[in-house]
């Protein structure tokens, strides 16, 4: 373990290496060692495909504090870029993935270099307007889209669905290392810097808007590759769809039942999200958003770290004491409204609403 | 011209639907400093209201005005007392709020599509499809009605921030609640009454849209942006201008048609909410917060 | 201190991701091979509907026409295949109206369940996505609920669609207002105020009117050509420049919430045209209930079947017997495709004496079927992409509140009133 600290940078673990490796590997030869049938093959394909996307919203809405209504906008010029890509050119569909991802990610740096200098809920705001505005624009806009009718790609051409699993494995595993990285390395500080206080941030030496930019250029790419490989999976895309308010809602959830601002929560989210629209939802489609809804409520008033807090809570029942830095990473924004000095440890911050009363 | 001035009239009309709407919210903002999500819910929930009376009961969605403001105000308050009063207000900790209310939306939304089902309802009376003429052009007599509702609420309105005890009370509270607090006024009280007051703006919102417009449950999410489109533009300062703000986002989108294919002025106000935010950063809502 | 940090980052990074993108495990594409070509105990058919979300009414409609089908082919024991009477089950689950969930159940009912044939969904953007997973693994896939040209000139080969095609419908439209006009009951030249919904629905309207328009040398001209978004609320602007254009015709594509909102906009604006249609949609009773028997006159409306055509007897008469004994009310078009593509499956199953994949594609592709659709006669040719293709009915509105065939004229059942005598006066 010692060697193995020796050659890592200084913000990473051992442990999570050790962790990560394990898990790829388990995840990797899953589908080699059970066979699944193609369903359920499918269905862990495209929990992939939306953790990753889950932990890119969170880098904004969780790390940086900047909640976004509208990745579904990203998630749209990724998917159908690529999909045009993949129709009229000879590239590769990782290449075409990634042209997509940049694309996306131009997009929201447009967007979003003026509007991230806004703060807390005038930006979610305006996200909510701009992806709206993208949908309006993607579905009349044919040329690209294919208007309202979509555009399927051809069906023996491309990657098999089958093997997509494997790319959207490798896909989740970059975006935790990058999820990682950026919360862990000293990065992950200056964000935390900008949600606590933006001004302050700046005083210390933080360029809020060149972090920020930083970040939304990141989770635009990977939202944008996101889109490419689902539109692979799915062979068929409508901007409807992609595009939809729905779609960034999802992302929003997932981070935000997974755990905001925690770097593993939103992998979590994504696959809770997925069994339950399989599972769940397949029987009682009628309650879907209210389920969902009266989840972020919970989450908001009880539990501010959704499932991952409530997995700390057990962990802590058997008397796991995690390092009260990552707590209070995790829990910045229930102090936030508080000096920064008067950051509690762990155990007072259980309850937050029943303080806020108090207060 | 003829095509310019008829835009021009239905403008006009649509702006005193917006400037209810936008009230509502904005006065929640203004004293709290919440983002009030739940709006949406609001006005769709209270347009479905308005059909019940309607179809069930017979009543004319106008003679139900007095039943909405009420209804809605109650449920406002509860609201408040139940749920948002435990939150922390403010630009950081406005995020929560926002949050949460966004789930109560989705939960009302929810709640509307188990009981009414998916379907677009819309409120039929022997007036609805009925047109009076101004200025020569033909324009329904339901939005001409809306619009004098509208315009009477507001008048209303300034008449109690500016001449009642509460109305001052409220202003006073939103300028500065610690010294709200030393001349005796209970502060917790005159929030939960913004927030029923605001809520039972949006029913009345929710009630004037269910007249002229079907609505189905999704209905309120496009009003809520709307809303907020006015309440930038116009800022807080005055009933004039809510109004104003109402004005421009009406004639933006009715004008549009003039240079803009038809589906895409359905964008102008996502648009104009854009980049009116990242015009006014700063002032947004403005500092003279019911001043 | 911060760059270096950063820089080797990148690089452990850029690294891991090189390494693992090497390769990916592949599957062998072919299925496993079916079982041997024997008779099955029981032929199960894979369906899904939007039972619940947007287009929830619908599905259930479709939902009438599937069971019916089943129940009146399971009376006589089921399907005759090799010598042998096989009853046949419906495997329904419900897509909520949602492609990703379309597409997944699809894939469940296909490789889990293992259906032998699938049946489509109802409304084109969901059967276009849908429809991929059976191509992918080449089940035959029979839908009646997607119409776009976009879903079948994909050069798929097991999507059969029972659905003409929409620009069919606009098409039969214009020539009903083409003998009009020859009759002297519509200007000529006459003007379109052309307003269609931004769906593929509304995109194939649009190309038929605009085709019909460019080949009638003169005759029609499209003045107002404008989309409007689904589930729109407000019309008026969009109607205020139909109103400056001064068109004769009025000619929109519009789903029924949008046609109900649009239309008592369109009265209270103090429009009248010579001709009004809303596409498909018009003759519903929903729509005379919401706006007034007295704002809904004269519409004119284009649909794949309509009850009248029972009137004739035979087969029509048997299934609107059939459903009324089951549902207690008259069958509206959604049931009767429904109930139509069933059958055709089912005929289809009989002819090729198998549900193995290889020979009921081919006898769907080869399918004549005798059909209660306008036409009497059903097939997928092969020329359209395997959509089938069969005039359309046009019916109007009357004042009584009954909406007759008036075109084309060996099915009409009433006699069409133009221009609309609202305008008068």
């Amino acid at each position: 373990m010692r060697q193995l600290t020796r050659w890592l940078p200084e913000w990473a673990s051992p442990w999570a290496v050790v962790a990560f490796v394990f898990g790829f590997a388990v995840l990797y030869s899953l589908p080699l060692v059970i066979s699944f049938d193609s369903y359920t093959h499918g269905i862990i394909t495209q929990a992939f495909v939306f953790a990753a996307a889950a932990m890119a919203w969170n880098w904004l809405g969780g790390y940086v504090g900047q909640i976004s209504f509208g990745h579904a906008a990203m998630f749209g010029v990724g998917g159908f870029l690529s999909a045009r890509l993949l129709l009229t050119t000879s590239f590769p569909f990782w290449i075409a993935w990634i042209v997509g991802g940049l694309a996306a990610a131009s997009y929201a740096l447009l967007w979003g270099h003026p509007t991230l200098r806004l703060r807390g809920p005038y930006f979610a705001i305006a996200t909510i307007g701009v992806s709206e505005a993208t949908r309006l624009i993607a579905t009349y806009w044919g040329d690209f889209t294919g208007g309202s009718s979509g555009i399927s790609l051809p069906i023996s051409e491309g990657t098999a669905k089958f093997s997509l699993y494997w790319y959207a494995l490798y896909f989740m595993a970059f975006v935790v290392l990058l999820s990682y990285y950026l919360r862990k390395s000293r990065i992950g500080l200056g964000l935390l810097a900008i949600k606590e206080d933006v001004d302050a941030a700046q005083d210390v030496g933080v360029s809020a808007n060149y972090y920020q930019d930083a970040v939304l250029f990141l989770s635009g790419l990977v939202v944008g590759v996101a889109g490419g490989i689902y539109a692979s999976y799915f062979v068929f895309i409508e901007p409807g769809d992609m595009f939809g308010f729905e779609r960034s809602i999802s992302f929003l959830l997932m981070g935000v039942i997974g755990g905001v601002g925690t770097i593993l929560g939103p992998v979590l989210g994504a696959f809770v999200f997925v069994i339950l629209q399989e599972y769940l939802i397949a029987s009682y489609p009628d309650l879907y958003l209210g389920l969902y809804g009266t989840l972020l409520i919970v989450v908001i008033l009880f539990e501010p770290l959704g499932l991952s807090g409530l997995l700390l809570r057990i962990a802590r029942l058997f008397g796991y004491r995690p390092r009260v830095l990552d707590i209070t990473v995790g829990d910045t924004k229930l102090t936030a409204m508080e000096e920064p000095e008067a950051v509690e440890p762990p155990e007072s911050d259980v309850e937050p609403a029943r303080k806020e009363a108090k207060a | 011209m003829e095509e310019v001035v008829r835009l021009g009239i239905s403008a006009v009309l649509l702006a005193g639907l917006y400037s209810v709407m936008a009230y509502g919210l904005g006065l929640i903002y203004g004293v709290l400093r919440i983002v009030n999500l739940a709006h949406a819910g609001v006005i769709m929930a209270a347009a479905y209201v308005t059909w019940l009376l309607h179809s069930r009961l017979g009543i004319d969605p106008y003679l139900a005005i007095p039943v909405i403001l009420v209804v809605f105000f109650i449920f406002g308050v509860l609201l408040y007392k139940g749920v948002v009063r435990f939150l922390p207000r403010g630009a950081a900790g406005g995020v929560q709020s926002l949050l949460l209310l966004f789930g109560i939306w989705l939960v009302m939304r929810n709640g509307a599509y188990l009981l009414f089902s998916g379907n677009d309802r819309a409120i039929r009376t022997e007036y609805s499809t009925h047109s009076i003429s101004i200025f020569g052009t033909s324009v329904a007599q339901s939005r001409v009605v809306v619009f004098v509702i509208a315009v009477l609420t507001l008048a209303a309105l300034h008449l109690f921030l500016t001449r009642t005890y509460t109305g001052k009370a409220i202003r006073a509270v939103a300028q500065n609640p610690d010294s709200g607090t030393i001349v005796g006024v209970n502060v917790e009280r005159f929030y939960a009454l913004t927030f029923g007051i605001g809520t039972s703006l949006g029913g009345l919102a929710g009630l004037l849209l269910a007249t002229i417009f079907a609505f189905n449950p999704t209905s309120g999410a496009v009003e809520l942006l709307k809303s907020f489109v006015v309440v930038v533009l116009g800022g807080l300062g005055s009933v004039v201008g809510i109004a104003l703000g109402a004005l421009v986002l009406a004639f933006a989108e009715s004008y549009a048609i003039l240079i803009l294919p038809s589906y895409l002025t359905a964008a102008v106000s996502f648009v104009l909410l854009v980049v009116v935010l990242v015009l006014r950063p700063g002032g947004l809502f403005g500092q003279r917060v019911l001043a | 201190m911060k760059a270096v940090l950063v820089r080797k980052g990148t690089i452990l990074l850029g690294m891991l991701a090189l390494l693992i993108a090497a390769c990916a495990p592949t599957e062998d594409a072919a299925r496993e091979a079916g079982d041997e070509a024997e008779v099955p105990d029981e032929i199960l058919v894979g369906a899904t509907l939007p039972l619940t979300g947007e287009e929830a009414d619908n599905g259930l409609r479709y939902q009438e026409g599937y069971e019916l089908a089943f129940e009146v082919a399971n009376e006589d024991g089921g399907l005759e295949i090799g010598g042998e009477t096989v009853p046949v089950r419906l495997e329904l689950l419900d897509d909520t109206t949602d492609q990703a969930t379309a597409v997944n159940l699809a894939e469940r009912l296909i490789n889990r369940d293992q259906v032998h044939v699938m049946l489509g969904t109802y409304s084109t953007a969901l059967v276009e996505a849908q429809s991929t997973v059976a191509e992918q693994n080449q089940i035959p896939y029979v839908n009646g609920g997607g119409a776009a040209t976009a879903i079948y000139d994909r050069g798929y080969q097991w999507i059969f669609g029972a659905l003409a095609p929409v620009e069919l419908l606009a098409t039969t439209q214009m020539e009903w207002i083409q003998k009009e006009q020859e009759a002297g009951n519509v200007p000529d030249p006459a003007e379109i105020a052309l307003l269609w919904e931004n769906t593929s629905h509304g995109e194939d309207y649009r190309k038929g009117v605009q085709d019909f328009a460019e080949q009638s040398g003169g005759s029609f001209e499209v003045v107002v050509d404008e989309s409007f978004e689904l589930d729109s609320k407000d019309f008026s602007a969009v109607l205020s420049k139909v109103k400056s254009s001064g068109a004769d015709l009025f000619l929109a594509d519009a789903h029924l919430p949008d046609y109900v909102t649009m239309q008592r906009q369109y009265v209270s604006s103090d429009l009248c045209h010579d001709v009004i249609t809303y596409g498909a949609r018009g003759s519903e009773a929903d729509a005379a209930e919401a706006l007034g028997q007295e704002n809904v006159n004269y519409i004119l409306s284009a649909v794949w079947w309509n009850a009248q055509l029972g009137e004739q007897g035979g087969q029509n008469e048997q299934f609107i017997n059939a459903y009324k004994e089951r549902y207690n009310t008259d069958p509206e078009w959604y049931q009767a495709l429904g109930y139509e593509t069933v059958r055709a499956l089912f005929t289809a199953i009989e002819d090729a004496g198998s549900v193995e994949p290889e020979p009921l594609r081919e006898a769907l592709a080869n399918l004549e079927m005798e059909s209660i659709l306008p036409g009497g006669q059903l097939s997928f040719p092969e020329e359209t992409g395997y959509q089938a293709d069969y005039p359309f009915v046009v019916q109007q509105n009357l004042p009584d509140g009954s909406s007759p065939i008036v075109y084309p004229e060996e099915l009409a059942t009433g006699k069409a009133i133009a221009p609309n005598p609202n305008c008068e006066g």
